[in-house]
């Protein structure tokens, strides 16, 4: 097969280091070689998935705030954070250069980076459908796109990141559930950094993770240039993908519930409703399809009461209506039945049927 | 009528654009309905969100009718023909599985009216040949395809 184009961005300003592999999705031709990109932002920005609706996910006023523009991709996934703790690795490659089947997509795409992360000490493995972990922890996030001709895999080498600016910009229902928010986040997302207590020579990084490219693809990575005509997409794209009407084009409401990811299998949502003509609120960390955490807030004397005994006693337990009704059932004999344990289960059916972001 | 080819349905009265999984449905009022093949939804995986473009959008064909995004990989809808935007599945907003379950009908993306619809239609395969090429395509490229839970059975 051909070879493959290598380009190295360096450091480039924080849009660019979006724009640079729609651009090149946009302008491939038959003749455009298939291309991998490094890049890192020399800048903080705050970057959200296609579908996603800058007003629900964002706290803007945290990211005015705090000087960070907020970028919307065109590949999916959720709100994440981005600086230049991270190296993007991009392939823009011809659709038929790559696995028809996404998920196949996404473990090719992974295997050079769980290589390099082993080589430079850290024990990274994948984790379906399309995260790399370690020992339970994300430490690369992925998204794809297709663009024209071009089908468009990004991933990262997570050096540093700033868990507070991460935690900060996004919009969450009140403190507590930013708290929760930022637990969760460092208990279960990691870096380079916390992994090996130092950071490894970039250069080498890279270089290591080309070796592993040509070895797994079976193909030369040649060093390489964009074209002017890139170049000029990439121009025309910063402009663009700044705009309002490009920010702002996703609408969508769901004032009464929240839910926000971790990583890929660990999710927090939050309900809030009435019971007994009193404001409450019940909030989950929920791992896999079980009550990873749980806690409850409301003005009601029965939930205040019996508040830290179902914090402590629905955790574990599957988010299974029947497994559920009798576990409250027990915390409430007096209740058994009753509407207030059906509103509960109701909520927390809400929650668990909250689409994740990606 | 219903054909399988490696786990992957096809009507044979819709009109396919084989290359970009999708198909098209000749409605009696004139209009065409068009939406993903069964083995678009198996490639793409569990669909998350879709987006059609609006009403009275008017597209050639080859050009993006909606967005779909499953998992974290987001791709784009092609019309099979030209035409005009006339109706819009309104209920993949809250519930983009139904591309999955039920790709042929209750998953349908888009209705429009035709401008070149004879011409368009010649671009396109149905009945035997259409499964042909699909089984052709499929052998070549090794899909087999995936249902989830609550697809809809033919």
């Amino acid at each position: 097969m051909s070879d493959i184009r290598l380009v190295d961005a360096g450091t480039v300003p924080f849009i660019r280091s979006q724009t640079i592999y729609h651009a090149l999705g946009y302008t491939m031709t038959p003749d455009t070689p298939d291309t991998i990109v490094f890049a890192r932002p020399e800048s903080p920005y705050m970057c959200l998935g296609f579908f996603q609706d800058v007003e629900e996910e964002l706290d803007v006023s945290f990211c005015k705030a705090n000087g960070l523009p907020i970028v919307r991709r065109e590949q999916g996934g959720g709100a994440v954070y981005i600086d230049d703790g991270q190296l993007f690795v991009q392939w823009i490659f011809h659709h038929k250069s790559l696995p028809l089947n996404v998920g196949q997509r996404f473990r090719l795409f992974v295997k050079p980076l769980i290589e390099t992360y082993k080589e430079i000490g850290v024990n990274a493995y994948f984790h379906a459908p399309n995260d790399v972990h370690v020992d339970g922890k994300k430490i690369v996030g992925t998204g794809a796109v297709r663009i024209g001709e071009a089908e468009v895999v990004t991933g990262n080498f997570l050096f540093d990141f700033d868990f507070d600016k991460m935690v900060g910009a996004l919009k969450v229902p009140d403190m507590s559930f930013k708290e929760e928010f930022a637990n969760s986040l460092r208990q279960y997302l990691t870096t380079i950094r916390k992994e090996l207590r130092s950071v490894p020579d970039v250069a080498v990084v890279k270089k290591t993770y080309v070796d592993f490219c040509e070895r797994i693809l079976g193909r030369n990575v040649v060093a390489g240039n964009f074209t002017d005509r890139e170049i000029a997409k990439m121009i025309e794209l910063d402009a663009k993908m700044q705009t309002d009407e490009w920010l702002f084009q996703m609408k969508k409401r769901r004032p009464e519930h929240r839910i926000v990811k971790v990583h890929a299998g660990v999710y927090i949502g939050a309900s809030s409703f009435n019971v007994r003509g009193a404001k409450a609120q019940i909030r989950i960390r929920m791992k896999g399809g079980t009550i990873d955490a749980f806690s409850v807030s409301s003005d009601t004397p029965f939930l205040r009461k019996e508040k830290a005994v179902l914090e402590r006693t629905l955790v574990g337990l599957e988010m299974d209506d029947e497994v559920l009704r009798e576990r409250l059932g027990a915390v409430f004999p007096d209740r058994k039945n009753g509407t207030e344990i059906e509103q509960l289960l109701k909520q927390i059916r809400k929650i668990k049927n909250l689409k994740p972001n990606g | 009528m219903i054909s399988k080819v490696n786990e992957c349905v096809l009507f044979t009265n819709l009109h396919y654009k084989v290359e970009d999984n999708t198909w098209v449905r000749v409605n009696d009022d004139g209009t065409v309905t068009v939406g993903m093949t069964d083995v678009a939804q198996s490639l793409a995986g569990p669909v998350l969100h879709a987006k059609a473009k609006k009403v009275g959008t008017v597209r050639k064909k080859g050009r993006p009718i909606a967005t779909v995004e499953s998992g974290k990989w987001v791709g784009p809808v092609k019309s099979p023909i030209s035409g005009e935007i006339v109706e819009i599945n309104e209920n993949l907003a809250s519930q983009a599985t139904l591309l999955n379950k039920s790709p042929y009908n209750e998953g349908w993306v888009v209705k429009m009216k035709p401008s070149a619809l004879e011409e368009d239609l010649a671009d396109l395969l149905t009945g035997e040949e259409a499964v042909k090429a699909y089984q052709a395509k499929v052998d070549a490229d090794g899909i087999t395809c995936t249902h989830i839970e609550g697809t809809e059975e033919y």
